[in-house]
């Protein structure tokens, strides 16, 4: 079937995992004629002056932003659910109803525990962390596991899936002889490749090695090309 | 794409803003930082001592007795947060196609429409075919007046993205923009490989 999402949302927490490298300043190092802007991806038509000072070919292509549809939709359903319970029990209040418990035991809570009470400086400090973080999705453009290609043409943007990047890295490197076992590692400005050398030199295994990867670097298009770090280690068991 | 984005993300700010202004308040109380410190917070302002509570009932009575209007007001409000809640969280839910496109150019000619469904599929089909490509998922979203064609592409572990990018162009894509008769079709490509056990590729 077609309806299959090429990006389901749960891609829009990838950024979490290292929210100190995540901001925008990344992006001032990009040849200057993207600056970075926090809109939505709608960068349809690209300005004819792009080209100018571009690669051998093609139209730089923007980093997507992702929705942030998952966290929009939690915090969306926590709202829903906090307003929709306090609004009941109001209205029920006001009809001449006794109020719920969970509100007798909220009012009590909060009328008796001093701000220094453990539990509530826990609390705050869980609150203003959730906060950050929630900021922090807010600024930064997510989708980290996909790799900004260099677009053929104005108006098409691609990404190549980071694992995707990996795999055809692996297999470049298995081509050359003398690697035994190759274990490729990308990130999006780095690429560690680590090999066992089962025979040869590993001098010249390495050389061979840089030069097919560097090769195959090309291959993959990215608009951004990460470095890519060799290390060869003897393995002759 | 619609201006969804923009508003998820200054709503999740904005939700970020009021939990950390809401956590450091209590945390800045709580730890005695403001007579640590010397620092003298401006009149009226709420939580100052480790021992002031959150909601105290003096405060509770003094909220209540504002006059008949309060309630209701308070039950205006949280109406309009649990509607606000509710549409905020549906419009995560619903995805937005164009259902049928305008087919011949500006001005479009009257009568003459390209169901999304069909056109994906016909980019699907042809850009299945294409060498290298294993899988394709191809979606239309966004308004008639601004789709977005969204294209997942599966390759082999033999193709080379670069190519296969400038194929799907060349090929499906420029059909596509022929066969809708504009010139202008934002797409929107993601790659991935087909997993595979690391092998010798001859």
């Amino acid at each position: 079937m077609t309806s299959d999402d090429p990006a389901p949302p749960t891609h829009s927490t990838t950024p979490s995992a290292h929210p100190a490298t995540v901001p925008l300043t990344k992006e001032p190092e990009e040849p200057r004629e993207q600056p970075a802007e926090p809109g939505p991806p709608e960068h349809d038509v690209l300005p004819p002056n792009l080209t100018a000072g571009e690669h051998d070919r093609g139209h730089r292509s923007h980093r997507p932003w992702s929705a942030r549809r998952l966290p929009a939709a939690l915090v969306a359903a926590l709202v829903l659910v906090a307003a929709g319970a306090a609004l009941v029990d109001v209205v029920a209040v006001r009809a001449g109803r006794p109020a719920a418990a969970w509100r007798r035991h909220l009012a009590d809570e909060l009328a008796t525990r001093p701000v220094d009470d453990v539990w509530m400086l826990t609390g705050a400090a869980v609150a203003a962390a959730v906060g950050v973080w929630l900021i922090v999705l807010a600024l930064t453009p997510g989708l980290r596991h996909w790799l900004p290609l260099r677009s053929p043409a104005p108006g098409l943007r691609a990404a190549l899936d980071r694992d995707g990047a990996a795999d055809l890295i692996r297999d470049a490197a298995m081509r050359v002889p003398g690697v035994g076992k190759a274990r490729i590692r990308v990130r999006r400005h780095r690429v560690k490749a680590r090999a066992d050398v089962r025979f040869r030199d590993p001098r010249q295994v390495k050389d061979d090695l840089t030069a097919v990867l560097d090769d195959e670097r090309g291959q993959l298009a990215l608009a951004r090309p990460p470095r890519i770090v060799v290390r060869v280690r003897r393995r002759t068991d | 794409m619609t201006p969804q984005p923009v508003v998820n993300r200054s709503l999740l700010a904005l939700a970020g803003l009021v939990l950390l202004g809401g956590g450091l308040l209590i945390l800045s109380a709580g730890l005695d930082i403001y007579r640590r410190h010397d620092l003298v917070p401006p009149a009226g302002w709420p939580l100052t001592t480790p021992d002031d509570v959150l909601l105290g009932s003096a405060d509770r009575a003094r909220w209540s007795s504002q006059g008949w209007w309060w309630w209701p007001a308070v039950i205006a409000a949280l109406v309009l947060v649990v509607l606000l809640a509710l549409w905020w969280l549906l419009a995560q839910l619903r995805r937005r196609r164009p259902g049928a496109l305008p087919v011949g150019g500006t001005p479009p000619q009257e009568g003459i429409e390209l169901l999304d469904r069909a056109l994906s599929d016909a980019i699907a089909a042809e850009a299945g075919a294409l060498p290298g490509v294993e899988h394709t998922a191809v979606r239309i979203t966004g308004r008639p007046a601004h789709p977005l064609t969204r294209v997942g592409l599966t390759l082999t572990s033999q193709a080379a993205p670069g190519t296969v990018l400038d194929a799907l162009c060349e090929g499906p894509l420029r059909t596509a923009r022929r066969s809708t008769g504009s010139s202008h079709l934002p797409t929107e490509v993601r790659l991935q490989v087909a997993g595979h056990k690391p092998h010798r590729t001859e």
